[in-house]
């Protein structure tokens, strides 16, 4: 099936998505770009101008759950932003990038400075966190405190490090930027900048839930197949115990998502849903890792794939910078109690 | 009989929905609960039984108690989101919690599914207008977290049955009117077959009922005997040998549903927490430091997470879907963050200056409760132990076999 009308639900995104997920093992980046795109995966929340289908952010999580689930090794959650943060102002890069003809990915970590010239700007500094980069055509990378530039990968004055990183399907790279110019309408301003990082968090939590989801299915398909003292391990209730904690982690971070992608949600909402991805996700992929016994320690059992995953996710997102300034702003926003009634 | 002065309800509050509905109620609530009532007030104390009989009733008036049950039985036959919508607005406020929770929140809607149309007419709109209050009889001291080895025993001749046996832990019922037993028809060896549930007055020849003093210093559970209690078949709920079935049924959507505003005052909580620490010098700094502002954070999340569990299952229950053990995950969710929650209180409130600010002594009376109410938290309706085992066996469905 591909991805192209009204009135689709969720179930058949994931589908979809995870068929063509599958389809992708053994895919060139570009490639799979390609099928995908095909699919209409790359455009779900992209304009119908450049080639989206135009849906909430609600129909993407199912996508990225699917890529999550199936070890992706592409930068989708990139390109489904990136093709709707760029519609306006770089329509034409747009379209290149929910087609699947041009790879593009995004800089999560550092700023650059910039200096105007003209009708060019000049960008100086250090990004990371930048998945597939050494592949890619183009980056999105911060601007001091405000907006962000796109910028060509094979711009004079680009040096993209070696890969790094706990992902191994996604490799990160840092990226150093001496005298790089660009033309100054790759510049997008601050607004475009924030929508695109608060829906990240809500995707990189679709993205953990996927990772989780596996994880927790293998915890369980392993505790009633392995046999020890006689019974599967199953039989017994710490096993039982820790896979209730695992559920009650995976459906924390499944309900925790639907909220913060519904009519009432904001900002708090979706920080919260990738918090708790994080915190949940690391518990359920190093449990069941536990779960495994040595085997989990073995490189053939997937499971720790997911979990260098979901803690580069973790990181990428900065979420114990998110969770500060999640408190902070909270605590701030709570006035000192009069000595009447304390909590209005 | 005690008279709280409230205004009357909102006229034609049956007229509104969403937004509205929740304006109505919140300007209801804020209008109305008497200062003295509320845990985070300095003119905070407790209200006597009086007191809470009259406050409830009033919130019954104004549209909030009974608010999903049919109006032929006295209730206000809303929809489940509108149940939330009020839940979230009571939550909001530091409101003593009801007396009457088991009457509303448990016998109400047991009698509602298994009941007959007089015991419907009879007890109902009783429980609302808070003219009965209810307790559980449930556990006993040889079937806590076993429910179903339950002794307490009844036997039936004609029209009457006979109740033989002892209840424990059972809160509230030094001040209740009707006791919901569960008790046994057939042999102990039936285990959850055999199970019946009665309405059992409490006044009733043969019961006696003993407090046990608490953790928290108050009586607040009992033991309750029963010698030989006559109880008439037309206070049998539901046919002999259901009983267990009513009951899971009952409490799958119970564990859901009931009790729906704690989340929101958990965070009632934590905002009075914060404004308390503001109000002092030295917690308003260390409140600001990076460690509490994570700590903090965590208990946000943690209350979002649970919210997020709560409006969720409202949504699946309102499109019709089973709930089935889904309620596990709340109250296990809940009851762990409260705990983790009521720790922090007392952390960051021994830190305050001297002399005491007036905001952190109500602060640290308030919380100082909830720390030891909160131990409880993880035992009753079903231990975390229990809990984890429901999702194992119902929800993730572990073989146990061999
Ligand atoms: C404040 C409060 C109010 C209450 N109010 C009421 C009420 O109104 N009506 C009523 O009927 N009951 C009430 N209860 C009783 C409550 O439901 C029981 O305390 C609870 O079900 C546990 O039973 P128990 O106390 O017998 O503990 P036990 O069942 O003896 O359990 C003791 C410990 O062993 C663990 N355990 C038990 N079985 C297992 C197992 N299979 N695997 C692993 N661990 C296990 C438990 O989790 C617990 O930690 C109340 C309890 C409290 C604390």
């Amino acid at each position: 099936m591909t991805l192209t009308g009204e009135g689709l639900q969720p179930s058949e995104f994931a589908v979809t998505a995870a068929r063509a997920v599958a389809d992708c093992a053994d895919l060139s980046l570009r490639e799979q770009a390609r099928h995908l795109a095909n699919d209409g995966l790359l455009g779900v929340i992209a304009a119908h101008d450049v080639g989206g289908l135009d849906l909430p952010l609600a129909l993407a999580v199912p996508v990225v759950a699917a890529a999550g689930a199936g070890l992706l090794g592409f930068p989708l959650m990139e390109a489904l932003l990136l093709g709707r943060a760029l519609q306006e102002s770089l329509p034409r890069t747009a379209e290149a990038v929910v087609s699947g003809e041009m790879l593009a990915t995004i800089a999560w970590q550092g700023s650059v400075s910039a200096a105007r010239e003209g009708d060019s700007v000049v960008l100086n500094g250090w990004v990371a966190r930048a998945a597939c980069t050494r592949e890619a055509d183009c980056l999105l990378v911060r601007i001091g405190t405000s907006g962000a530039a796109l910028v060509s990968t094979n711009s004079n004055g680009i040096v993209v490090e070696d890969a790094a990183g706990l992902d191994l399907a996604v490799p990160e790279h840092a990226v150093r930027m001496e005298g790089v110019t660009i033309p100054a309408a790759n510049i997008l301003p601050e607004n475009t900048w924030s929508v695109l990082c608060s829906d990240a968090n809500v995707l990189r939590a679709a993205a953990i839930l996927g990772s989780a989801e596996t994880c927790l299915t293998l915890a369980q398909e392993h505790a009633s197949t392995r046999r020890q003292f006689g019974r599967a391990l199953s039989y017994n209730q710490a096993i039982r115990h820790a896979l209730a904690r695992q559920k009650l982690g995976l459906e924390g971070i499944r309900h925790a998502i639907t909220r913060s992608v519904g009519d009432e949600a904001g900002a708090l909402q979706r920080d919260a849903a990738f918090l708790a991805a994080g915190v949940y996700g690391s518990a359920i992929s190093e449990g069941a890792l536990q779960i495994h016994g040595g085997m989990g320690f073995t490189w053939d059992v997937p499971v720790h794939r997911h979990l260098r995953r979901v803690r580069a996710l973790q990181a990428q997102g900065d979420a114990s910078g998110v969770l500060a300034a999640l408190g902070r702003r909270y605590v701030g926003a709570i006035a000192p109690a009069s000595d009447v009634t304390a909590s209005r | 009989m005690t008279v709280i002065e409230t205004e009357p309800p909102v006229a034609a509050t049956g007229d509104l929905s969403g937004e509205a509905y929740r304006v109505a109620m919140r300007r209801w609530l804020r209008a109305n609960l008497p200062a003295s009532f509320r845990s985070d007030s300095a003119a905070f104390s407790p209200p006597t039984l009086p007191q809470s009989i009259a406050w409830e009733a009033a919130m019954y008036r104004a549209g909030l108690a009974g608010i999903i049950w049919p109006q032929a039985y006295g209730g206000h036959g809303r929809t489940l989101r509108e149940h939330l919508i009020a839940n979230q607005e009571i939550g909001a406020l530091a409101m003593p919690e009801s007396v009457n929770s088991i009457g509303k929140e448990l016998a109400g809607p047991i009698i509602l599914a298994v009941g007959t149309e007089e015991q419907k007419r009879r007890f109902l709109p009783a429980i609302l207008e808070m003219r009965d209050i209810w307790c559980q009889g449930f556990s006993e001291p040889e079937a806590g977290s076993d429910l179903a080895g339950l002794r307490t025993r009844a036997t039936r001749s004609g029209d009457i049955w006979r109740i033989n046996g002892q209840k424990i832990w059972t809160s509230g019922a030094y001040r209740a009117q009707r006791c919901l037993v569960l008790a046994r028809t057939g042999p102990l060896e039936d285990r959850h077959r055999g199970l019946a549930m009665f309405a059992v007055r409490l006044d009733a020849k043969g019961v006696r009922v003993r407090p046990i003093k608490s953790i928290d210093g108050r009586e607040s559970f009992c033991e309750v005997f029963f010698d030989d209690v006559e109880v008439l078949q037309s206070d049998a709920l539901g046919a002999p040998d259901e009983g267990w079935a009513a009951a899971i049924r009952v409490l799958e959507i119970e564990r859901a549903t009931n009790r729906m505003y704690r989340a929101w005052r958990f965070e009632n909580e934590l905002r009075h927490l914060i404004a308390a620490c503001k109000s002092d010098p030295v917690l308003a700094q260390l409140v600001a430091e990076r460690h509490y502002e994570v700590r903090l954070g965590e208990v946000v999340v943690d209350i979002e997470v649970l919210k997020a569990h709560v409006e969720t299952a409202v949504d699946a229950l309102v499109n019709g879907d089973r709930i089935g053990a889904r309620g596990s995950l709340a109250k296990l969710h809940w009851s762990e963050a409260h705990q983790r929650f009521a720790a922090l209180t007392l952390e960051l409130l021994a830190q305050a200056s001297l002399p005491l600010q007036p905001a952190v002594q109500v602060a640290r009376r308030r919380f100082e409760a909830i720390y030891l109410q909160a131990r409880a938290e993880t035992i009753y309706a079903g231990t975390t132990e229990i809990q984890l085992g429901i999702i194992a066996d119902r929800i993730l469905q572990l073989s146990k076999g061999k």
